[in-house]
């Protein structure tokens, strides 16, 4: 019986995606994670471009670097979603652009499994560009206890947040550290813990640059990486957990 | 009968049945390191692996490891990376040798050394201190790992933790003076072992020559290559290095002092710059190192090893 139902599901997958190419990968979630986090009937385009690099293999499993790197994108940007199909999770991240000007955006990433990972951006056209890398991994990255633990003055480092700026080829780039636990809510009796929201504001114009929203494939610790095109001198960053602590600062002085 | 009842009535037979082909294939227990020993000096024979990564056509032989008779017994200069590594280990050593072995000197806690001393007497078996310590925590987890690399080699190992302990100085035993030597560079707890009699250094993976050198638990580059410079003062007349080829002058030390120079330079200069990780992974390799095999690989661990402490080191603090 069950079996029967998995074939319906399928035709019915595949009927409502008559135009959306094949994945290059071969994933089963292909379809299935693009209508989750993209929306039905949507265009999607498979496109280089888009710049995503995952290494070929998780030397750990819950600190997996991941990077899109947008320099040869020709449109412009206005959405990123991030996407780890075989986590219990999948999603990683959203960024939204808000003045199209995004150039690269780096987070670290658990990984429970060998995996697809993808990365969509959603053009001004409201077209979807996606990339797709895998990573090999042993595994366990998502329910594997806090590193943090074991430190046993954590909650004293608890929310340090250590920024720097940067000048990349008339681009100005911005990093931000936070020693945050991350807890996924997949550890037995660890509740999920973690920073959702996050913010960068061009401090000058008060516009705002970039909005982003986390999911429990976000790695410990994260580490951010943001570049937007052009010099902007002042900035800021906010940050948001799910318990209403608040992580800010402004990020002033471009590093020579 | 439906096919479910079927498969439940005779699920024990069949499982049996599953063991019994098992059990007689061919290749079950065909396997063999096919190791050989080479003579580097008088009474001194190393058994050389390859450079290549653990893998299941390997079985994990790519280090290297010694054995010396002194007269009073023979010593033997780690165990390999399974249990059938090492008895097929010291099984050759019995062919080259009768005289019994005395100290099996395990030098460091990273698997591929440590997990053929099941197959040598406990009470042979020599470690330093705070390897063993790290070889009691990170065991398991290790032999996890390996059974995921090289499959059906693994078979039958068992974390092993030596139980003697040795101490850094002068060994005297039978006609041979062995220098002990603990370093940290490469694990925090490293033994070198030099056969002051024939000059043989058994570097172990202090120095890796033309294969890339692995970081997971280095505490810090600039401490590996303070330690390498003294170990190339040393008077030796052979370099056995924990992997790749064995050398006689000092060009596995040079390699070395290059490539820790570099790997820390590339680290420092990508975080200055505002470098993400996937970027440095990225970075590309002086030719000169084009002999040095695996540095891809390698360089895509170390920055998972090290770059989140140099990058953070690059920002500051509110």
């Amino acid at each position: 019986m069950r079996r029967y139902w998995l074939y319906a599901f399928t035709l019915f997958a595949s009927a409502s995606w008559a135009d959306l190419p094949s994945d290059p990968l071969g994933s089963p979630l292909w379809a299935y994670n693009i209508e989750r986090y993209l929306g039905q009937d949507v265009t999607v385009v498979l496109d280089e471009r888009v710049g995503l690099s995952v290494p070929g293999f998780a030397e750990d499993s819950t600190q997996v670097p991941l990077a899109v790197n947008l320099r040869e994108f020709p449109h412009k940007v206005n959405k990123v979603v991030t996407w780890v199909d075989m986590n219990p999770v999948p999603h990683l991240f959203t960024a939204n652009s808000t003045d199209g000007q995004l150039k690269l955006v780096s987070l670290n990433f658990r990984v429970q499994q060998a995996s697809s990972v993808r990365a969509a951006v959603l053009d001004e056209h409201g077209v979807w560009h996606i990339d797709s890398g895998y990573v090999d991994a042993a595994g366990g990255g998502c329910t594997a206890p806090r590193e943090i633990l074991t430190n046993s003055d954590w909650e004293s480092e608890f929310g340090t947040l250590k920024t720097g700026l940067f000048s990349r080829r008339g681009n100005t780039r911005i990093k931000a550290s936070l020693l945050h636990p991350m807890d996924s809510g997949m550890v037995g009796n660890v509740p999920a813990f973690f920073v959702g929201d996050v913010e960068v504001r061009n401090e000058t114009s008060d516009n705002l640059l970039l909005t982003m929203t986390l999911s429990e494939s976000a790695a410990e610790n994260p580490m951010f990486v943001f570049e937007f095109e052009g010099g902007v001198p002042h900035l800021s960053i906010h940050m948001k957990d799910n318990n209403g602590y608040q992580f800010e600062t402004a990020i002033g002085e471009v590093a020579p | 009968m439906s096919r479910l009842l079927f498969l439940r009535r005779h699920i024990g037979w069949l499982v049996a049945a599953m063991f019994w082909v098992f059990a007689h294939s061919p290749g079950a227990s065909a396997k063999s390191y096919e190791l050989e020993a080479t003579l580097v000096a008088d009474g001194v024979w190393v058994v050389v692996g390859s450079t290549d990564n653990f893998s299941k056509t390997n079985g994990g032989n790519i280090l290297n490891t010694g054995f010396i008779e002194t007269g009073e017994g023979v010593v033997v200069i780690d165990t390999g990376p399974s249990r059938r590594y090492g008895e097929e280990f010291r099984a050759l050593i019995e062919s080259h040798t009768s005289k019994p072995i005395v100290k099996v000197l395990v030098t460091h806690h990273h698997p591929d050394h440590a997990f053929g001393s099941q197959a040598f007497e406990q009470e042979t078996l020599y470690m330093l201190d705070e390897s063993a310590s790290l070889l009691e925590q990170d065991g398991e987890a290790f032999s996890d790992n390996m059974y995921r690399m090289i499959g059906d080699w693994m078979r039958g190992t068992e974390v092993t933790v030596p139980m003697n302990r040795v101490q850094p100085g002068l060994l005297n035993l039978g006609n041979r003076r062995l220098r002990l030597i603990a370093m940290q560079g490469h694990t925090g707890a490293d033994l070198v072992v030099l056969d002051e009699t024939s000059g043989v250094l058994f570097a172990s993976d202090m120095v890796f020559f033309n294969r890339a050198l692995t970081t997971p638990q280095t505490p810090g580059l600039a401490l590996w290559r303070a330690e390498i410079r003294q170990l190339a003062q040393l008077p030796f007349s052979v370099v056995v290095p924990g992997h790749g080829p064995l050398i006689k002058d000092d060009r596995a030390f040079i390699q070395m002092i290059d490539y820790l120079t570099w790997l820390d330079d590339v680290l420092v200069d990508s975080a200055a710059r505002g470098l993400s990780a996937s970027e440095v992974i990225e970075t590309a390799i002086p030719e000169r190192f084009s002999e040095v095999e695996g540095a891809r690989y390698e360089l895509v661990r170390t920055v998972s090893h090290l770059y989140s402490d140099y990058e953070k080191d690059a920002l500051s603090r509110h």
